[in-house]
């Protein structure tokens, strides 16, 4: 479990194309052991690529991967009896029923019983029922009950949250939460930053197949941190010149009222701007701090389509009035 | 061994297993039905040869001509859809992403498939002579050669010889629908194979004869055998002993086990 650098689960410089197109582009992974991992990614970024090369369903181009603090190579396989997957999309016989499914799985060996998975992710009462007529919530429940059944030190959940309710998804969250604590490593993808936000302990964002931020949640919401300040418009220019030492700072537009300034600078430093303001006799008729994950989120890998092989849905406006606005655009005061 | 007995549970609850068997029983009843009314006008056109089918010992060639023949046909289209749907549901990702080994999974797989073969065969052969049984009375021909001793101890024989032929035959679907990654490609691709087959025979006989099916036939056709089946012309000039089949029987067998599992082994899956 805890290897001596105390990760469950690296890569180093993990490359994977599918024919022409490249999929991963030297993913660099580090997973310390009893953390829930969030791997945060748009569609196409290579998140379900990475599972598949760590599930040894594919073999990297190059690179190495470290399961369990041992490499992994194709040989490796008895290595995965320690880990639970659901990888991409949950995947059963649909002419037998859940129970069925969960003792077809547990033929490759089972240490919790099928009946306290089904109890753990609400299935108990359908467990007799086919599969093939099973919600998408469903089979994602069930899903995720075969990666729990052999106990396993290491869990890779991709996207596990896909077709649940919300009732569901708080409670996966809850059970992944429970699990890390036990002291299993849970590596949940997903491209849902929200979702990432409140489950994970520590983040990685991929974009375009390759690792463009990790570290834990904590650190990167501090370093992504703003003070927002709300001064009368005459006042703007004095304020912004007083502040700009301190961090970079832009005019965010408002649609009411005062304009707002932004100084990019951890939230626990908002008093410090207000002094500072008021010292020379600014007062603010606003002022917030917190963090912008989300804007950093979609700047890796919104935009115009850079950080997604895949490209990205983007807004435009049909009706052919007003301006359209891309994703990321538009954000008002937080 | 775990998994060849989850592959069996597998296999025993799964619709394609039971329309398997009725589709193969279902066809050698009507057949057999068929003969009863039309030997029972004695008068009428073709009368003595449908009496013949319902004569035994005779009719016990004739059942299992029958289950060999067509049977062979039904084994691709089953071990085909067994293993393509491995790959259409994503359940061979399961179990490698479980740890599990590529090639041992597939074995057991196809372990049981051979073994629900067995099974079907000995049910369709129970139920085939026991509708052979009834037609006989309805048509009013004596059922005493049912006990003939001869038929009797060679039965044995051919059964094995014909189980092992219907296996080769689910081998070569499997190994197509793996290929193929998918049920109905698999499915469609061994049927066009089956009939493909029979129908280049006509033309190409000399080498159509070590073709997989045609070895299969050749390799239960062991004298007293009514020419069965489907697809195409027993025992032409120079063909293969039975014996001989039977050695290429093995042959395409393990060849296509092979195939099947060396493709498994190498194959990227992204189901
Ligand atoms: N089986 C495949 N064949 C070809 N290209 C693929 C396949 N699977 C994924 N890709 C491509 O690889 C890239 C990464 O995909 P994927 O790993 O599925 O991303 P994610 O799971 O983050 O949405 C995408 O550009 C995708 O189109
Ligand atoms: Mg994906």
């Amino acid at each position: 479990m805890t290897t001596a650098d105390g990760l469950s689960l690296a890569t180093r410089g993990l490359r994977k194309s599918y024919g022409k197109r490249l999929a991963l582009d030297g993913l660099d992974l580090s997973v310390p052991s009893g953390v829930v991992y969030g791997f945060l990614g748009p569609n196409g970024a290579g998140k379900t690529t990475t599972m598949r090369l760590l599930t040894g369903l594919l073999h990297p181009d190059a690179g190495t991967i470290e399961l369990l603090g041992k490499p992994f190579r194709r040989g490796d396989r008895k290595r995965l009896f320690q880990v639970g997957a659901l990888v991409e999309s949950p995947s059963f016989y649909p002419y037998l029923d859940g129970r069925q499914n969960l003792r077809a799985l547990a033929s490759a060996g089972a240490s919790v019983p099928a009946g306290r998975v089904e109890e753990l992710v609400g299935l108990r009462d359908r467990a007799r029922d086919k599969v093939a007529g099973y919600s998408l919530g469903m089979k994602q429940r069930l899903g995720i009950a075969g990666a729990l059944l052999s106990d396993p030190k290491l869990l890779l959940l991709d996207e596990p949250a896909n077709g649940l309710d919300p009732a569901g998804i708080v409670a996966m969250r809850e059970t992944l939460r429970n699990l890390a604590a036990s002291g299993k490593t849970v590596f949940v993808s997903s491209h849902l930053l929200a979702e990432v936000q409140v489950l994970a302990d520590v983040v990685g964002i991929i974009a375009a197949g390759k690792l463009v931020r990790e570290g834990t949640l904590d650190a990167m919401l501090n370093d992504q941190g703003v003070v927002r300040v709300r001064v009368a418009p005459a006042q703007l220019d004095a304020a912004r010149a007083l502040l700009e030492p301190m961090a970079a700072v832009e005019r965010t537009g408002s649609l009411d009222g005062d304009p707002w300034l932004t100084v990019h600078l951890e939230p626990a430093r908002a008093a410090e701007v207000n002094q500072r303001l008021a010292s020379q006799g600014i007062f603010a008729s606003g002022l917030e701090s917190g963090t912008d994950l989300e804007m950093l989120f979609l700047e890796l890998t919104g935009g115009e389509n850079k950080g997604s092989s895949e490209g990205t849905f983007r807004a435009i406006d049909i009706a052919g009035q007003g301006q359209g606005q891309g994703a990321g655009q538009g954000r008002g005061a937080a | 061994m775990r998994i060849f007995i989850s592959g069996l549970r597998k296999l025993i609850g799964r619709p394609a297993s039971f329309v398997s068997v009725g589709l193969l029983v279902g066809l050698l009843a009507l057949i057999l039905i068929a003969s009863a009314t039309a030997g029972q006008s004695s008068g009428a056109r073709g009368a003595a040869a449908a009496r013949q089918l319902l004569t035994f010992p005779g009719s016990y060639d004739f059942v299992l001509s029958f289950l060999f023949g067509f049977g062979g046909l039904v084994a691709v289209t089953f071990a085909a859809a067994i293993a393509g749907s491995e790959w259409s549901w994503g359940t061979l990702k399961n179990a490698v992403a479980r740890g599990e080994s590529r090639a041992r999974y597939m074995l057991a797989l196809f372990a049981a498939i051979a073994v629900m073969v067995a099974v079907g065969l000995a049910i369709s052969f129970a139920l085939g002579i026991g509708v052979a049984l009834v037609a006989a009375n309805i048509a009013g021909i004596s059922t005493a050669g049912v006990t003939d001793s001869d038929t009797l101890a060679r039965l044995p024989a051919m059964v094995a010889r014909g189980w092992f032929a219907v296996v080769e035959q689910a081998a070569l679907g499997f190994a197509i629908a793996t290929l193929a990654r998918s049920q109905l490609a698999g499915i469609g691709a061994g049927i066009a194979f089956y009939f493909g087959e029979g129908f280049a025979q006509i033309f190409l006989p000399d080498i159509v004869k070590y073709m997989p099916f045609a070895v299969a036939r050749a390799s239960v056709d062991t004298g007293a055998a009514g020419g069965g089946g489907f697809g195409g012309g027993a025992a032409a000039a120079g063909a293969l002993s039975p014996d001989t089949a039977l050695v290429l029987v093995g042959v395409w067998l393990v060849g296509s086990l092979a195939v099947a599992v060396l493709f498994t082994e190498r194959a990227e899956i992204t189901g």
